[in-house]
């Protein structure tokens, strides 16, 4: 039989409390770059504007059908080589998440504005507002709440994909496990305790956007997905 | 933007990104058919009404898909051996973490597939004189099945992108592989770009033919 002995992990717990911290000040970033990223894209990609629109529908694909492993070491080994830029492990964290969140939210985008009747934007049409005025007044406010299920369902998605941060060397809660792990010759309280930890953090959040989904259900609006 | 490209270096090791490739394939294989699999016995368990069935599939479904499955990669890999005594290798380990987060996410796929279909279907079953099982098996499942097909296929991609976090507990596979070329060759760039054209070209095919299927379907339905 195993001893369990939690004692270790709990004495160094203020070193993943830091990694926890790092996890969301990623996320966090990566949603405040990622979600007005995500909205450019789907404009682009309804745009008439042939050549703009299939820029969008490629970026979108690309970054939709390729690992996020592979995007990060993207980010992190080749990009420095190609423009000359410092990489620090937390920018090619945030920029890699921003840009892989923004191809997936464009389609959420994309979705919500394609789900408004049409007869919005011919109303809209009718008193005279032109295309972008119509898209910020009136189809827009209504699409985005729609949106908003399928937006908190990738918000969770991103904040599980973080942890691969941890690979190249950013102190997120998956590394500072690793780090901890090793130092105190207990992976199996650490691992158990950090699995945990993600469990009660994604979990509430799963729970609060079942509940805001059924308010909005409520409030009668359809959702997509 | 001064960096002169050179993918002759790539096309050298070749053989090398090729053993990578099929250990991409055969993970992923072995992944999606346990994971697609195990996932419709727990989402039929999760729908049954038998609570020794119901809470253990419930609980199964929640911790697999709250936690991320990096996470279960690497706990499988460290933690689980010294918990059972059972040896894991790289690839064990990649396989657990999974199979089955994804039979936690194909479970719930399953199982509103199951509630999609209208209660007048078993009472027909029931009618005709069929168990529980046979209605569920004859009648249910050919109809569910049908309709979550797509959302099983995307999945199967998922599963697919999945493949690439089993380099980090070193199984050798594509981006391990490419890791590997990159660090002889000093080419990380070529290296990293083509294990990207690599996956765009083989799911960016799938990927529309789950559109197309999306269509046949809705208008078959």
């Amino acid at each position: 039989m195993v001893e369990w002995d939690f004692l270790a992990v709990f004495a160094d717990f203020d070193l993943l409390m830091t990694g926890l911290l790092n996890t969301l000040k990623v996320t966090g970033l990566a949603l405040l770059f990622g979600v007005p990223l995500g909205l450019a894209f789907a404009l682009m990609r309804l745009s008439t504007n042939r050549p703009l629109s299939m820029i969008a529908a490629f970026i979108i694909e690309f970054f939709r059908t390729t690992p996020p492993l592979v995007q990060l070491f993207w980010f992190f080994f080749a990009l420095p080589i190609l423009i000359d830029v410092r990489m620090t492990p937390f920018i090619a964290a945030v920029v890699t998440f921003s840009i892989q969140s923004s191809a997936f939210f464009a389609e959420i985008f994309r979705g919500g504005i394609q789900s408004i009747d049409k007869g919005q934007w011919e109303g809209a049409k009718a008193i005279g507002m032109s295309y972008s005025q119509s898209m910020k007044r009136i189809i827009l406010p209504q699409a985005v709440k729609r949106m908003i299920p399928a937006f908190m369902e990738r918000s969770i998605e991103l904040l599980k994909t973080t942890t691969l941060v941890s690979t190249v060397a950013y102190a997120d809660l998956m590394f500072q496990a690793n780090d901890l792990a090793q130092k105190t010759f207990r992976p199996l309280e650490v691992y158990t305790v950090v699995a945990v930890m993600y469990f009660v953090l994604i979990f509430v959040f799963s729970q609060l956007s079942i509940a805001v989904e059924r308010r909005l259900a409520r409030s009668g609006e359809s959702t997509v997905h | 933007m001064n960096h002169s490209w050179d993918f002759a270096t790539i096309f050298q090791n070749w053989p090398v990104l090729w053993v990578g490739l099929k250990g991409t394939l055969f993970i992923f294989l072995v992944t999606v058919v346990l994971g697609l699999a195990g996932g419709l016995v727990v989402g039929v368990c999760r729908y049954a009404k038998s609570q020794a069935l119901k809470w253990p599939a419930m609980a199964f479904v929640e911790v697999f898909r709250n936690t991320p499955v990096l996470v279960q990669i690497i706990w499988f890999y460290y933690a689980f051996p010294i918990l059972t005594g059972i040896e894991v290798n790289p690839f064990l380990a990649a396989v657990l973490g999974i199979s089955l987060n994804t039979m936690a996410f194909s479970a719930e796929i399953y199982r509103a597939g199951i509630q999609s279909v209208e209660p007048g279907q078993w009472e027909a079953g029931k009618a005709i004189g069929m168990t529980y099982n046979q209605t569920l098996r004859r009648i249910i499942l050919p109809v569910a099945i049908k309709r979550v097909l797509p959302a099983l296929t995307n999945r199967g991609i998922e599963v697919f992108k999945m493949s690439t976090l089993a380099s980090v507990v070193a199984y050798v596979e594509t981006l391990n592989q490419a890791k590997l070329i990159a660090d002889l060759n000093f080419n990380p760039i070529e290296a990293y770009t083509a294990v990207a054209v690599i996956f765009f070209v083989v799911l960016y095919p799938v990927v529309q033919g789950t559109y197309v299927l999306e269509r046949i379907l809705r208008k078959s339905d």
